[in-house]
């Protein structure tokens, strides 16, 4: 579905991604991992088109996406949630969500896509006359992601939804993203928490300082040399 | 069509208290002629009606959309220059002025909006603060315009319903209402309108819009030619109620500071504040105007605006529509 081939992104005359390379297929939930500074991020801001690659190309569904500008992107079926979930604060909680959901036509899918949300994240339908930046941490990335998840999205990039939330919380929002997955979306996943969210994935790719420098699926990571050093302390 | 109405119509998100308050403030406007004779007063009544519109025009890019425009007296000065100009060369009706000025006003922002939106905060309130003062030099400059002297518009022998000429301020007083009535009606409309969550979305959050899919650039540029069409539009009154204009008069820098600063006082961003920075900053003026006569040049009223627009940015960055809307979450 997603092809991201030898990307390199500079930032000013600062090279962030020296080539990244990595795939996810149709229903696949594929992270992405790797310390501060690695490129996660940017990866993901590539994609939808909030940076453009020097070199490279990004593939989507068959058709090349490089370069080209986010609303467009949006419009083919990618969202992303940013890291640090960016809500709109003195909107409503319904209001955000249905800024998710501006570029579907009809009324039905709006409606669709609240109840989706609602059912998912039944916490954001008690709030929903609320105002967004009153939310605790955890409530604003589920709304966040929410509003993700308003526009039908084929593909659903989450930027560290679990960044800043205290312990228990950080489970229940790795538990919402495999209920996701098993509702069959295909979701590119950055996380931190590098165990848990290896032992949700189908598959990983590790970057290092640009590059995408080991792959598989997620149990293989997990027990790789690399990772285990790296990022698991073992 | 039912559906739009409603919308423009409805204040039902609003608490009850705000719509008494409205209610009130209509039936205020609605009587004020009948109940005050002195002509200062009704004069600084229509200026207040005047800068509650420009305020509400402006709250669009500057409240809504979080982009500090400091270049809106430009607009009003095409539309005053086209509603002046017009009837002075060929005696067209002031009504048929309207739309020219505003489609002009629309015109000349829509060619500047793309390399303006490239800059970012700051660096746009300097962009738009030196395309109107370019504009106004050029009005200074050209000859057609009248130059430096400005253009009159002949007073008509008898009251001329057509060319907004009354006997009677009382007239301009009702109309001005009706622009401003429509203008807020247009306002309520807009807040709720997908164009405006939009708009409040990419204030919140440029990037988060952005990865909404969300065309940032092109609804800003959106945005600023509304803007410049209701501009336009009071400027066209102005041109109409006082008979004479002049660059320094509709086009000024104190103008665009001055439309700016009433909805920053009164709250930007939200739906009352610029009708509460008018209510206080227009009479305030006015009446500071009168007291010091000859010495308001020495800019004793500068430094009253000056220390306003201190303790507005260091304390309430809301506005005085942000302490009551705080005061009203206490209780």
């Amino acid at each position: 579905m997603l092809k991201v081939n030898n990307i390199q992104v500079h930032y000013g005359r600062i090279p962030a991604l020296h080539g990244v390379t990595f795939e996810v297929k149709e229903r696949e939930l594929v992270s992405i991992v790797g310390a501060n500074g690695a490129g996660k991020s940017t990866t993901l801001k590539t994609i939808v088109g909030a940076l453009s690659p020097v070199s490279g190309n990004i593939e989507f569904n068959g058709l090349d996406i490089t370069g080209r500008h986010s609303p467009e992107i949006v419009r083919l079926g990618i969202t992303y949630v940013p890291e640090a979930r960016h809500i709109f604060g003195p909107l409503t909680v319904e209001e955000n969500l249905l800024l998710g959901a501006f570029i579907l036509q009809s009324k039905e899918e709006v409606e669709e896509g609240l109840e989706f949300v609602y059912r998912l994240f039944p916490r954001l339908e008690e709030r929903k006359k609320q105002q967004g930046g009153t939310l605790s941490g955890g409530e604003q990335q589920m709304l966040a992601i929410g509003r993700g998840l308003m526009s039908n999205p084929k593909l659903l990039m989450l930027d560290e939804p679990s960044l800043g939330l205290m312990p228990k919380l950080v489970d229940e929002m790795l538990g919402a993203v495999a209920k996701l997955k098993d509702s069959g979306k295909t979701i590119l996943l950055v996380e931190q928490n590098v165990r848990e969210a290896l032992e949700l994935s189908d598959r990983g790719y590790v970057l290092q300082t640009g590059r995408t420098i080991h792959q598989g699926t997620g149990k293989e990571l997990l027990n790789a040399e690399v990772i285990k050093k790296a990022f698991l302390g073992l | 069509m039912r559906q739009v109405l409603k919308n423009i119509l409805s204040l039902e998100d609003r608490p009850r208290s705000e719509k008494i308050g409205f209610i009130i403030f209509i039936v205020i406007i609605l009587v004020f002629p009948w109940v005050v004779e002195g002509s200062y007063a009704r004069a600084v009544m229509i200026k207040f009606l005047l800068f509650a519109l420009f305020g509400l025009g402006w709250n669009l890019i500057g409240g809504y959309g979080g982009q500090v425009d400091l270049g809106q007296a430009k607009n009003v000065g095409f539309g005053a220059y086209a509603t002046a100009l017009m009837m002075v060369w060929w005696k067209v009706p002031f009504w048929l002025t309207l739309l020219p000025g505003m489609a002009f006003a629309t015109a000349e922002s829509f060619a500047v909006a793309y390399p303006m939106f490239r800059l970012r905060g700051h660096y746009f309130a300097i962009a738009t603060l030196c395309v109107a003062l370019v504009w106004k030099e050029l009005f200074v400059f050209w000859d057609w315009t009248g130059g430096a002297r400005g253009v009159e518009i002949p007073i008509r022998p008898t009251p001329d319903f057509a060319y907004m000429q009354f006997g009677s301020p009382i007239y301009y007083h009702y109309f001005i209402f009706l622009l401003f009535i429509a203008q807020l009606l247009f306002m309520n409309w807009f807040r709720k309108s997908k164009l405006g969550y939009q708009l409040q979305a990419i204030r919140d959050n440029e990037e988060a819009a952005a990865s909404l899919g969300i065309n940032v650039t092109n609804t800003k540029v959106i945005t600023y030619c509304i803007t410049a069409a209701l501009g336009a539009m009071g400027g066209s009154f102005m041109a109409a109620y006082y008979l004479y204009i002049d660059p320094d008069f509709v086009m000024p820098l104190d103008l665009s500071i001055l439309i700016a600063m009433t909805v920053m006082v009164g709250g930007a961003g939200s739906m009352w504040g610029p009708i509460l920075g008018a209510a206080i900053l227009i009479p305030l003026d006015m009446y500071l105007g009168a007291w010091l006569g000859g010495q308001k040049r020495l800019g004793i009223d500068y430094m009253i605006y000056a220390l306003i627009m201190m303790f507005i940015a260091a304390r309430e960055p809301k506005g005085i529509w942000g302490v009551f809307e705080r005061m009203r979450r206490r209780r």
